[in-house]
């Protein structure tokens, strides 16, 4: 059993990973991410892909409703938004390590125009300027032709780098794993600094935050600003994943499912925008095969309970915010104690 | 009974490893040919999803049943329900191919059949269908591996205007409104349309836009009974709004004006959901109903065998006759291709489905079909008689390509 943490130094206390244990479960875990595609499989390898792109997207949305707690029912037009970037860039020649980046930078001005309400209205009303956003974008996705290629939407060439063509969910996979390893350090940095502090500050009491000096239209634009970019990045690789995209990508329906993810995994933590994304993305995949294994015994099985598959689906939702309304980042926590302290407290 | 036995822990094992993903293609390689689908069995398009599984399905059934299969190798249908969302079908995809390397695929949706080209034409290997007509995947050059079991959403309006061009009465062509829902699938074939009545001289007189659920149409309504049409097409819905214009229109005095849809309104379910104004309810449908077996062999055994595999249905959709004859194009392909005694490969199947130019379907569609141009280019118009509950021919066979 471990007891305690002995810090020597501030470079230690600084570090992200304490101890050589938690250094240990690190490695072995990007080992693990390295060698997935190689031993899971292109259908593993494809849900991976996915995991890591609504990862990416709902770290962003825990930016915003999370950390600095506004709001955001428009989470999926701004992915949209990067995602077209990606698209029309892309026409031009320009290369996938620009794009990407250009795609969230995109978003992100979109985000802050679409952030500047929050400093006058909050809660439910910002939730409905955010759904205007999204409704709005999704009108400009429909109708702009020339650049999103209206209803039929648009193909992306794969992205290439030095003569090597990022053509499968192989290649891909690494590309979108190095974007949210990233990604997810950076968000989990960003908590460590003053900025991060001056959201978390704004969401526990904007009024009280002000009064301590911090530029409350700075810190929510910034939010915004932060978790667009997330969105966006994450739709830039959504259009190198699928390279077939059209408006119906971006639903009002994906916005919701982010918001799911980060109650479901829970708010204002990075861990819990992995599992919550991981859980929302994987779920109804294993309720589906559940569903496929028993049409061994029953053939009609699958008319018959792929509609009470969406109410397992639904009802285990409820059931996680019922008892642990922290989400499942807490049942990972107290997992984590128990096993600290096992065998001596259980 | 240890054979048995064995058979059955091989069949549990292998729909064991194939939920969890598992790559499993022992039974492919010992000679079945796997018919793989990610059908919308739960989801928005559901109503239609049901049927087209169960035609599918039942079409391999019958054919191992009555023809033992295809040059001898039996086929077997494995799908998984794809909830009409694309990350979801793509997945399902991605397991069955991953786990059975199906040589054909049917999928559930034209954002799906998009996604899954850019795959499927790397791959090379498998030959895709889906319950889509989208004008973009009837293109044997940009989408090699796609066709459609049935005509076009634009080569559908097509077929709507050769009929109400040939209801011309005199020297006056008919008027024609166009109302469509604000999707991908509502748009999808209006500027064809237009370009085309223009060419015909019928004249376009109104167009209107809606929600694809739309409820107050009263706005509409008002432009409609401005524009009188003589015939209203609309496109991209699968009920509402449809019988709200039809009840608005009636009321506003319009009796004369024709009401028309495509296919996925088409349904004697559909016709029969819309009540009252349901009558006389008109459109295009690419294949017969199951009502009418007249000259149509197909039509017959595919009754018989609904009827027998599942005795509680009591009305045979056009959803399963469409899945029904997915499969049996499907089956004439690899069959094809098998007796050139060439591999299934996609190039192979590509080349097989384009020689088929005089297929005899067996009366499901009334015409031999051409699948040259990767679709069906041919339908008939049908009236829904509310008394008897039947659509009924009002026309003979179109062909427009």
């Amino acid at each position: 059993m471990r007891i305690g943490d002995f810090r020597a130094s501030y470079a230690h206390d600084e570090s992200l990973l304490i101890t050589r244990v938690q250094r240990s479960w690190m490695i072995g875990f990007v080992g693990l991410l390295l060698i997935f595609p190689w031993v899971g499989g292109s259908y593993f390898t494809y849900l991976a892909c996915l995991t890591g792109i609504h990862v990416i997207a709902a770290m962003g949305l825990n930016i915003v409703t999370g950390f600095a707690g506004q709001i955001s029912l428009g989470h999926a037009a701004f992915m949209g938004v990067g995602c077209y970037t990606v698209a029309w860039l892309d026409k031009w020649g320009v290369p996938f390590y620009i794009t990407i980046p250009l795609g969230g930078v995109v978003s992100a001005l979109i985000g802050m125009l679409v952030g500047i309400p929050s400093l006058r209205i909050k809660g439910l009303y910002l939730a409905v300027a955010t759904l205007a956003a999204q409704f709005i974008l999704m009108f400009v996705f429909r109708e702009w032709d020339s650049v999103t290629g209206g209803v039929r939407g648009v193909n992306i060439a794969p992205a290439q780098l030095w003569g090597w063509v990022i053509n499968t969910d192989k290649d891909i996979y690494y590309l979108i794993m190095l974007c949210a390893g990233m990604l997810l350090l950076g968000a989990r940095n960003l908590l460590r600094t003053h900025v991060g502090r001056s959201f978390i500050a704004i969401r526990d009491k904007d009024i009280s935050a002000e009064v301590l000096g911090i530029d409350l239209f700075r810190g929510k634009l910034m939010a915004f600003a932060l978790g667009s970019f997330y969105a966006g990045v994450a739709g830039g690789l959504m259009g190198y994943f699928y390279r077939a995209i059209t408006p119906e990508h971006f639903t009002f329906t994906l916005s919701i499912f982010y918001l799911a993810a980060i109650i479901v995994g829970g708010l204002g933590t990075v861990l819990g925008t992995i599992l919550g994304a991981a859980f929302m993305t994987l779920v109804p995949e294993v309720l589906r095969s559940v569903v496929t294994l028993l049409t061994l015994w029953a053939p009609n099985a699958m008319e018959l309970l792929s509609p009470m598959r969406e109410m397992v689906f639904g009802a285990l939702i409820i059931a996680f915010l019922i008892f642990e309304p922290h989400g499942l980042v807490e049942m990972w926590r107290r997992a984590r104690r128990f096993f600290h302290l096992w065998p001596f407290k259980t | 009974m240890n054979t048995r036995r064995h058979a059955l822990k091989s069949v549990a094992a292998a729909t064991g490893l194939s939920a969890l993903g598992l790559p499993f293609t022992t039974w492919a390689q010992s000679g079945e040919l796997v018919v793989a689908a990610a059908p919308p069995i739960t989801g928005v398009f559901a109503f239609a999803g049901v049927g087209l599984n169960m035609g599918v399905n039942d079409y391999c059934e019958w054919r191992n049943e009555a023809k033992g299969g295809v040059m001898g190798r039996k086929l077997r249908y494995v799908s998984e329900d794809s909830g009409y969302k694309m990350d979801q079908a793509m997945a399902v995809f991605k397991k069955l191919m991953a786990a059975h390397k199906p040589p054909v695929f049917y999928g559930d949706s034209t954002a799906w059949a998009k996604a899954a080209s850019v795959e499927v034409s790397q791959l090379g290997t498998t030959l895709t269908c889906s319950p889509s007509f989208a004008s973009d995947l009837a293109d044997p050059d940009k989408v090699p591996y796609y066709f459609m079991a049935g005509p076009t959403y634009a080569s559908m309006c097509a077929i709507l205007l050769e009929y109400i061009n040939s209801q011309a009465k005199g020297g006056t062509k008919p008027t024609v409104a166009l109302v469509y829902s604000d999707t991908e699938f509502g748009r999808d074939p209006i500027e064809a349309t237009k370009e085309r009545a223009k060419k015909m001289g019928l004249n376009v007189v109104q167009e209107i836009v809606t929600k694809p659920g739309s409820v107050d149409v009263s706005a509409e309504v008002a432009k409609l009974r401005r524009a009188r049409p003589d015939y209203v097409i609309f496109h991209g819905y699968v009920l509402a709004p449809i019988p709200e214009f039809i009840r608005q229109m009636r009321e506003a005095g319009m009796t004369s004006t024709q009401f028309m849809g495509t296919i996925w309104s088409m349904d004697k379910s559909t016709a029969e959901a819309m009540g009252p104004v349901g009558d006389g309810w008109m459109g295009v449908m690419p294949y017969r109903y199951s009502h009418d077996t007249k000259d149509a062999p197909a039509m017959v055994t595919m009754n018989q065998f609904a009827q027998k595999r599942r005795p509680d249905i009591k009305y045979v959709s056009t959803f399963y006759t469409h899945g029904w004859l997915v499969g049996s194009i499907f089956a004439e392909v690899m069959e094809r291709v098998l007796k050139a005694n060439k591999p299934l490969t996609g190039p192979n199947m590509k080349a097989a489905l384009q020689t088929m130019t005089d297929w005899d379907s067996g009366g499901i569609s009334g015409l031999p079909v051409n699948l040259k141009g990767h679709q069906i280019a041919t339908g008939r118009i049908y009236r829904f008689d509310a008394n008897a509950k039947l659509f009924e021919p009002a026309s003979g066979w179109i062909k427009t390509a």
